[in-house]
C-alpha cells in the first residue's frame, strides 16, 4: 500500500532498526502520550480546574439547561447544577466532554499533518464533541427523571462510551480522509 | 464487516461504519462476562494489595454484580469497610476497545483476532492495576486521621495523581492507544496527498 521511495537510502525502512523501521508510528505514539499526560496533569491543577474547567463546565449546565427549557423541562440552574422538582444532576469532570476533548486533540496534534489540517480538525472535532455531550447532558437528565433505575448505567457506561468512541472515531476519520501530511514529510 | 474495494480516502469512513454496526454485539457479550470479569478482578488486585502490606489485612469483597467494598480486617468491626467502588467502571473501556478492533476494514480476521487477544491481556492487566491504585488511593486520601498517620505529603499526591492519571486519561484513552500501537501503520498507509 505504501508507495516505495524512488531512490533507494543507504538503510531502507525494510531493514533498519526497530526504531527506523515505525519512526512515524512511534512518534506518533509518544508524542500522544505526553500531550495527554500534561494535559490532564494540567487540569487536575486546582487553580485551572477553578479557573477554565468549572466555568467551561457551567457554561455547559447552562446550555443543557436550555435545551431542556425548550423541552418542556421546567428546570433551575445553579453553577454546574442542573435540577428540577423531581431530579438533579451536578455536571462534574468525567460528564463536560473535557476527557474526549483532550484525548481528540493530543491525537491532532500528534499525528502528522499540516498545521492547517490540524486546526481544522480541532475546530470541527471539538464542535462535535461537545454537541455529543449536549445530547448525553440533556439525555442523562431526562433519564434520571422518567428512568432513575438506569441512571447509574446510563452515566458512567453507556454515554461515557459513546462519548469517548464519538472522538476516536472522528479522529481516525479526520486522519484517514482529512489530514494532508506536511509540506516537509512525504506521503507514505 | 465491509470488504470492499475503495479509495483509501474511504478506510476510515468504512471503519466508522463497521464501528457503528459492532457496537451492539460486543456490548452483549461485555455485559455478559462482566459479571464473571469482576470476580476475576476483585481476586486478582486483592493479591496484588496483599503483595504491598504485611500482614495481609486488605479484603476486596464483592457487594454485588457491579460494586465492591474494601475491608481492612486491622479496623473495628462495624468500622472495617473503608471505601466502596464500582467494579464495572473500571473496564468499560473493553467496549471501545473490542469495538474498535473488530471495525478495522482490510485485515485479515487472524491478524484482527491476534491483535484484540494481546490488546484485551493487556487492558486485564491495566485493569488490575487500576483498581490497586483505587485501593492505595482511598488508604492515602481516604480514611481521615488514619491515612495521616500511615502516609506521607509524597505519598498522597503520588496515588491521588496516579490514581487520577490512570482512571481518567488513561482508562479512557487505553482502547485508542493499544488501537493505534497496532494499526496506526494501516492508518498512515492509507493517506495519500490530495489531488
Amino acid at each position: 500500500m505504501a508507495n516505495k521511495p524512488s531512490t533507494p537510502k543507504p538503510s531502507s525502512p525494510a531493514t533498519g532498526s526497530f526504531w527506523q523501521r515505525n519512526r512515524r508510528e512511534l512518534t506518533f505514539l509518544i508524542l500522544f502520550v505526553v500531550i495527554l499526560g500534561g494535559s490532564f496533569t494540567l487540569i487536575s491543577l486546582n487553580w485551572v480546574n477553578d479557573h477554565a474547567v468549572e466555568p467551561f463546565t457551567a457554561g455547559i449546565a447552562k446550555m443543557s439547561g436550555g435545551v431542556l427549557r425548550v423541552m418542556g423541562q421546567n428546570v433551575t440552574m445553579a453553577g454546574t447544577v442542573i435540577r428540577n422538582p423531581r431530579f438533579a444532576v451536578n455536571i462534574r469532570n468525567g460528564c463536560n466532554g473535557v476527557e474526549a476533548m483532550l484525548i481528540f486533540i493530543a491525537a491532532v496534534l500528534a499525528f502528522p499533518a499540516s498545521w492547517k489540517s490540524r486546526l481544522t480538525g480541532l475546530a470541527l472535532g471539538i464542535l462535535a464533541i461537545q454537541v455529543v455531550n449536549l445530547v448525553r447532558v440533556v439525555a442523562l437528565f431526562l433519564t434520571g427523571v422518567y428512568f432513575p433505575k438506569i441512571f447509574d448505567t446510563s452515566h458512567t457506561v453507556i454515554w461515557q462510551t459513546i462519548v469517548i468512541l464519538c472522538g476516536v472515531l472522528l479522529w481516525i476519520f479526520w486522519a484517514n480522509r482529512f489530514a494532508t501530511p506536511p509540506a516537509s514529510e512525504p506521503a507514505t | 464487516m465491509t470488504t470492499a474495494k475503495s479509495s483509501p480516502r474511504n478506510w476510515g469512513l468504512q471503519l466508522v461504519l463497521n464501528a457503528l454496526l459492532w457496537v451492539i454485539p460486543v456490548a452483549l457479550v461485555w455485559l455478559l462476562a462482566t459479571p464473571v470479569y469482576n470476580r476475576f478482578l476483585l481476586g486478582s488486585a486483592e493479591n496484588l494489595v496483599r503483595l504491598t502490606e504485611s500482614p495481609n489485612m486488605t479484603n476486596l469483597l464483592r457487594k454485588d454484580d457491579h460494586f465492591a467494598y474494601v475491608q481492612r480486617r486491622d479496623f473495628p468491626p462495624s468500622k472495617s469497610l473503608v471505601h466502596s467502588f464500582r467494579v464495572t467502571d473500571v473496564h468499560f473501556h473493553l467496549l471501545m476497545l473490542g469495538v474498535l478492533f473488530l471495525a478495522v476494514p482490510r485485515v485479515p480476521w487472524r491478524r484482527k483476532l491476534e491483535n484484540l487477544g494481546w490488546a484485551v491481556l493487556i487492558t486485564i492487566f491495566f485493569d488490575i492495576l487500576l483498581i490497586f491504585f483505587y485501593v492505595k488511593f482511598a488508604y492515602a486520601t481516604q480514611l481521615g486521621a488514619w491515612s495521616l498517620e500511615h502516609y506521607g505529603a509524597f505519598s498522597r499526591n503520588f496515588w491521588g495523581l496516579g490514581k487520577h492519571l490512570l482512571d481518567l486519561p488513561f482508562k479512557f484513552s487505553l482502547p485508542f492507544l493499544l488501537w493505534a500501537g497496532f494499526y496506526v501503520k494501516d492508518l498512515m498507509a492509507e493517506i495519500r496527498p490530495r489531488e
